[in-house]
C-alpha cells in the first residue's frame, strides 16, 4: 500500500484548505464592494475552472522555475505544490462563500451599524454566522478538489516520493506499471475519502438536516 | 435636538432642513421616491450627503462645511436608534440576542446585556417571546423586537422609516399605543417616516411634507391641513379644492370667472398675481336655490360610501371642479342626483391663498413673470 502519497495528499488538502479558506472569506469580502473591477476580478479568479489543468501547470513551472519561499525552491518541492494547489483552488474556495455573502439582505448589514456594531464585530457576529453553509461548501470544493488534482501537481512538482508524489499521481504511476490492483485500492480510497468530504458539506449540515435535527419545522 | 440642513444632487436631489426637539415626534410625509427614507439614511450615515451639517445636541454628525474640517461620523458613532420597515432582525440571533447585540459596545458582560434585553422585552411587553427565532415572530412581534432593539443603547434620535406599513390593521393600533407610551419616558427627537397622511396627524407634533427631494413646508397637522404654503403642498396633502385665480388688492378670483371673493389683503401679494387658494369643507355651502354670492353648478359625480356621500360639481361656465362630502341625509334634503343643479356658497374667511410653487421651484419665475397671461 502506497499510504506515502495519501498522506501527502491529505496533507496537501488540509494545508491548501487551512490557508485557502480565511483568504477565500477575505477575497468574497473584498469581492461584494469591489466596484467597476468586479467583473474583472471574479473573471481573473475564476480562471482556473477553464483552463486546461496542463497549461496552468506549465505557467507555474516556468514562473516558478529557480524561485524560492524562504529559501525553499519553488519547482519540485512540496511548498511549490501548495502554492499551486491555492492558486488552482481560488474559485472554489471564494465562489461558494461570495454567493453566502451575497444572500445576506444589504439591510441587515445596515441594522448591524445602526446598533452600533464596527465593522469587524458586523462580520465576526452578524456575518460570518450567516455565511458558513457557504464556508461549508467551499471547504468541501476545496478538500476534495485537492485530493484529486494531478495536472498541476505532476507539472510543478512531478513525482518525488514523500514530496510531491500525492495519491493521484501514485494512481497514475501504478497503472504506467500495469499495477491495477495497486491502483484501484488507491482511487477507491481516494473515492472514499472525497465522497465522505462532500456528502458532509452537503448532506450531513443542509438546511433540511439542520432543522430535522433541531425538531424545527 | 436633532438639527440638519441637507443638500445633494446625486443619486438623487435632497434639499431639506429641518430640526425636531427632544420629546417631539415629526412626521417626514410625501409620495413614493420623495426622499423621505434617503433624509433618515443620511441622518443615520447609512448616506452621505454633498453638503450641509447634521447636529444633534452639540454633536456634529456631519458638516460638509469647506471652511472648516470635514466632519462625517460613522454610522456606529451616530447615538440613532433606526426602525426598518421590513424590521431588519438578525435572522441566526433570537429575540433576545438581537436586542443584546445592540448592547455590545455598551456593556461587555454578556449576562448583563441579556438582562437589559430582557427588560426591554418586558416594557414592549413580549417578554414570552425570548427565545423564539425572528422567523418564529409576527409582523408585529418582529417589529416589537425592532423596536426594542433601537432603543436598547439609548440612542439621542430615533428614526422610524414606515415602520407601520407592512403590519395589519388591529396590530397597528395596538404599535400606535405603544409608540405613544414609549415616547412619554424618552425625550428624544423621533423622525417618523410614513406615507400615510392620517398616521402622520395622528401620531406626529409636526409634520416636514416632502417633494422630489425638497422639503416644501414644515408645520403642526392642523397647519398644514388648514394653511399649505403652496398648491403642491395642499395637493400633497390630500386637499381636494384647489383653485387658481389672481389676487388683486382683496379680490380673488376663481379661475377666469366672473365672480370675485372679498378676502382679507395683508398686503404680502402684489397687485394681479397669479395665486393659487384653498377651501376647507367647512367653508363650502350648497343650496338648492340661488343664493346672493352663490354660484350655480351641476352635479357630474355622486358616489356613496355608507352614510357618507362624494360629490363633484361643475360651476357652470367654467371647468372648476368643486368636491364636496355631505351626510346622505342632506344629499336627500337637497335632491341631488346626477346632472341636477345647485349652489354653491363659499365662505370667503376661509379661503387660503397660497403661490402656485414651492419657492425654490423655477417654474415659480417663470409664472410669477407672466401674470399678465390671465
Amino acid at each position: 500500500m502506497d499510504f506515502d502519497s495519501i498522506y501527502l495528499s491529505l496533507k496537501l488538502a488540509l494545508w491548501t484548505l487551512a490557508i485557502m479558506i480565511p483568504l477565500g472569506i477575505w477575497c468574497a469580502y473584498r469581492l461584494l464592494n469591489a466596484g467597476a473591477m468586479k467583473a474583472w476580478l471574479e473573471a481573473g479568479l475564476a480562471l482556473p475552472l477553464v483552463l486546461p489543468p496542463t497549461v496552468l501547470g506549465y505557467y507555474f513551472l516556468v514562473g516558478f522555475s529557480g524561485k524560492t519561499f524562504f529559501g525553499i525552491p519553488l519547482v519540485f518541492s512540496f511548498t511549490g505544490i501548495l502554492l499551486a494547489s491555492l492558486i488552482v483552488n481560488l474559485p472554489f474556495a471564494i465562489q461558494p462563500i461570495q454567493r453566502a455573502f451575497e444572500t445576506i439582505d444589504p439591510q441587515i448589514r445596515e441594522a448591524a451599524k445602526v446598533c452600533g456594531l464596527s465593522p469587524w464585530q458586523a462580520f465576526r457576529f452578524i456575518e460570518l454566522p450567516l455565511i458558513w453553509r457557504g464556508i461549508l461548501s467551499a471547504s468541501a470544493l476545496t478538500f476534495a478538489h485537492t485530493l484529486g488534482e494531478f495536472g498541476v501537481v505532476l507539472m510543478v512538482g512531478g513525482a518525488i516520493p514523500g514530496e510531491t508524489k500525492t495519491a493521484s499521481i501514485a494512481i497514475y504511476d501504478r497503472v504506467q506499471s500495469f499495477d491495477t490492483a495497486g491502483a484501484g485500492t488507491l482511487s477507491l480510497i481516494l473515492l472514499g475519502i472525497s465522497l465522505i468530504a462532500i456528502a458532509l458539506a452537503y448532506g450531513l449540515f443542509s438546511p433540511r438536516t439542520q432543522h430535522q435535527r433541531s425538531g424545527k419545522r | 435636538m436633532l438639527k440638519l440642513q441637507i443638500s445633494q444632487t446625486i443619486p438623487m436631489p435632497l434639499q431639506i432642513q429641518l430640526e425636531c426637539l427632544p420629546g417631539e415626534l415629526h412626521a417626514l410625509v410625501g409620495p413614493s421616491g420623495s426622499g423621505k427614507t434617503s433624509t433618515l439614511r443620511v441622518i443615520a450615515g447609512l448616506m452621505q450627503a454633498n453638503e450641509g451639517f447634521i447636529q444633534c445636541d452639540n454633536t456634529h454628525w456631519f458638516d460638509a462645511d469647506q471652511a472648516k474640517v470635514n466632519i462625517n461620523l460613522p454610522t456606529a458613532d451616530r447615538s440613532c436608534g433606526f426602525l426598518f420597515q421590513q424590521y431588519a432582525l438578525f435572522p441566526h440571533l433570537n429575540a433576545l440576542e438581537n436586542i443584546a447585540i445592540a448592547l455590545l459596545n455598551h456593556c461587555h458582560d454578556t449576562e448583563k446585556r441579556l438582562q437589559l434585553a430582557q427588560e426591554w422585552l418586558d416594557k414592549l411587553g413580549i417578554s414570552e417571546l425570548s427565545r423564539r427565532m425572528p422567523q418564529e415572530l409576527s409582523g408585529g412581534q418582529q417589529q416589537r423586537v425592532a423596536l426594542a432593539r433601537a432603543l436598547a443603547r439609548q440612542p439621542k434620535v430615533l428614526l422610524l422609516d414606515e415602520p407601520f406599513s407592512a403590519i395589519d390593521n388591529p396590530t397597528r393600533q395596538e404599535l400606535y399605543k405603544t409608540l405613544a407610551s414609549i415616547r412619554k419616558d424618552l425625550n428624544i427627537p423621533i423622525l417618523l417616516v410614513t406615507h400615510d397622511l392620517k398616521e402622520a396627524s395622528l401620531l406626529a407634533d409636526r409634520i416636514t411634507v416632502i417633494d422630489q427631494g425638497i422639503s416644501l413646508q414644515t408645520a403642526s397637522p392642523r397647519v398644514l391641513f388648514h394653511k399649505p404654503r403652496n398648491s403642491r403642498v395642499a395637493e400633497l396633502v390630500g386637499i381636494t379644492n384647489i383653485f387658481k385665480g389672481v389676487f388683486s388688492a382683496g379680490a380673488l378670483s376663481l379661475d377666469g370667472l366672473p365672480h370675485v371673493f372679498q378676502v382679507v389683503d395683508k398686503g404680502k401679494i402684489p397687485a394681479g398675481q397669479k395665486v393659487a387658494w384653498v377651501i376647507p369643507q367647512s367653508g363650502i355651502s350648497v343650496f338648492a336655490q340661488s343664493t346672493p354670492n352663490s354660484l350655480a353648478a351641476t352635479v357630474t359625480q355622486l358616489s356613496s360610501l355608507g352614510q357618507i356621500a362624494s360629490i363633484q360639481f361643475v360651476i357652470k361656465g367654467s371647468a372648476v371642479l368643486v368636491n364636496w362630502e355631505a351626510s346622505s341625509a342632506e344629499i336627500k334634503r337637497l335632491a341631488i342626483q346626477l346632472g341636477s343643479e345647485v349652489h354653491i356658497e363659499f365662505d370667503a374667511q376661509q379661503i387660503h391663498i397660497m403661490p402656485l410653487r414651492p419657492i425654490n421651484d423655477p417654474r415659480r419665475l417663470q409664472e410669477s413673470g407672466n401674470t399678465s397671461e390671465l
